[in-house]
């Protein structure tokens, strides 16, 4: 059989050195007569140089490793957070409040489907905005609640029941020209602390912060949203204050986790009764 | 399972290394900096979570190249083309960040060079998204990242005899692409043309040859 009519597949599997020992020595014999075959692969390795050089790519820039390490640490904590079975620690067998987050994982688990309201989703992006905002809080540790109702509104910050987290302090801030405060909260879980911040809003309309998939928890209805892939939790209450939930580095189901054990959950009780 | 820790390191010893290699990878398939960016990020993280099901002991760069191309086939194409049809001026600003991007690298250089090679380089991309996505992918896992043939069928799940021939007919259209490019910009004289064969009309099939060899060898 003459080589010469499969020089196009020998040549390439040759160039890329795919050939086994026999075939290679079989080839470079057929070179030494073939002129032809020669000329054919000495222009073929030649086109394969230029491509190879023309196709070296730029290094990956420095940004891309120190994005990198970030989102790595990022996952840490959330694995860290997930493996020790936060969920399930955080709710307190027999409480209501158990009962009803039970129901509602189910429902979250299936939910989220549709996509927030353009209202809610530019409320939330600012929140989002703002909560990376590099700026000092005005407040620190126990004075916040007394500086919230000095220089905010009479409301006291949502505490949690769990005893890992611990409210930081806290900044003035405007959210879409409504006067607002930020909270900033650090979730202590092992060895890693991960920050929450709640972002209290005076006087939100209704459809400000309603939007997005709603989940009842006992009578408070809580609606979540996605931020810029950032897991939100929003909540009204009657005084028509918004309360919007978020964390950089939780999924929405850990977010909610802790949401439900904040004692928004009494405050709406006692608002009932 | 390893203790968070310990993955970390194993993680960033085995995995991490390779980094300026996907987004080699990465550049080529996507052909603009910022979605080769985001491409490594969530492949990389992506075989974070995964980690555990990566076999220690195997070929680790083409197990995470496997992901970079999965997830550029899966995610990218079709959120490049929502992206597309939804804002036109995204894409013309993807266009502008690409050329600041390579006139910035290119800064150091004389100014002939560096012009030159930003239209050489920008001719590289554009002929890069003339080629349908399986051919170019093969070459990109094979021109640039030095995989083997195995490696690219394992990757991209076809057959051997389909890499090389996807191989093949990729590295043609590049190379005309390529050649038309510094033709019309006058880089190269105009040569005349070595092949006139089309290069769907040429058959290429390593399997065939083989089963032939063996034929003859029996008889």
């Amino acid at each position: 059989m003459s080589l010469c009519a499969s020089i196009d597949t020998l040549s390439m599997a040759y160039l890329d050195d795919e050939l086994a020992a026999e075939e290679r020595r079989e080839l470079e014999l057929h070179l030494v007569d073939c002129a032809s075959c020669k000329q054919h692969l000495d222009a073929e390795r030649t086109d394969l140089q230029l491509l190879r050089t023309a196709l070296v790519p730029p290094p990956a820039p420095d940004t891309v490793k120190a994005r990198l390490a970030r989102a790595l640490d990022a996952e840490d904590q959330r694995a860290a957070i997930v493996g020790r079975k936060r969920w399930s620690r955080l709710l307190l067998p027999g409480t209501a409040v158990a009962a009803a987050a039970a129901a509602l994982l189910v429902f979250v688990g299936v939910g989220m489907k549709q996509p927030p309201s353009q209202a809610i989703a530019t409320v939330t992006h600012e929140v989002v905005r703002q909560q990376t905002r590099p700026l000092p809080l005005e407040v620190q540790g126990a004075s916040t609640g007394s500086w919230l109702r000095e220089h905010f509104a009479p409301v006291e910050p949502p505490q949690f029941d769990e005893p890992g987290i611990q409210l930081i302090g806290a900044r003035a801030t405007a959210i879409q020209g409504h006067d607002a405060a930020l909270l900033r909260y650090l979730v202590t879980v092992g060895i890693n602390r991960v920050s929450l911040t709640a972002v209290l809003i005076v006087d939100v309309r209704e459809d400000m912060l309603n939007g997005g998939e709603a989940v009842r928890i006992g009578n408070l209805t809580l609606h979540l949203a996605d931020a810029e892939g950032q897991p939100v939790v929003t909540y009204v209450d009657d005084n028509r204050i918004g309360y919007v939930f978020t964390s950089e580095r939780m999924t929405m189901k850990e977010l909610l986790s802790i949401v439900v054990t904040s004692d928004l959950i009494g405050r709406a009780q006692q608002q009932l009764r | 399972m390893q203790a968070p820790r310990e993955k970390r390191a194993e993680f960033e010893r085995q995995a991490l290394v390779h980094t300026d290699a996907l987004y080699g990878a990465a550049y080529r398939l996507t052909r603009n900096p910022r979605d080769a960016e985001d491409l490594v990020q969530d492949a990389l993280l992506r075989a974070y979570r995964f980690w555990d099901s990566f076999e220690q002991d195997s070929n680790c760069k083409a197990w995470l190249l496997r992901i970079v191309t999965n997830t550029f086939i899966n995610e990218y194409q079709r959120k490049k083309r929502s992206r597309e049809v939804l804002d036109a001026a995204t894409a013309e600003q993807d266009t502008t960040d690409g050329v600041l991007v390579h006139a910035d690298a290119s800064d150091r250089q004389t100014p002939e060079r560096a012009l030159l090679d930003r239209s050489v380089s920008d001719d590289v991309q554009r002929s890069l998204d003339a080629l349908p996505d399986d051919f170019r992918t093969a070459v990109v896992l094979c021109d640039v990242q030095g995989l083997s043939y195995k490696e690219i069928a394992e990757i991209m799940q076809t057959p051997v005899g389909t890499v090389m021939s996807r191989l093949f007919r990729g590295r043609k259209l590049l190379a005309a692409a390529l050649r038309e490019f510094a033709t019309t910009h006058g880089y190269v004289r105009d040569e005349p043309v070595k092949t006139t064969a089309d290069p769907k009309d040429k058959t290429i099939d390593l399997d065939s040859y083989r089963a032939q060899k063996a034929r003859e060898g029996s008889q």
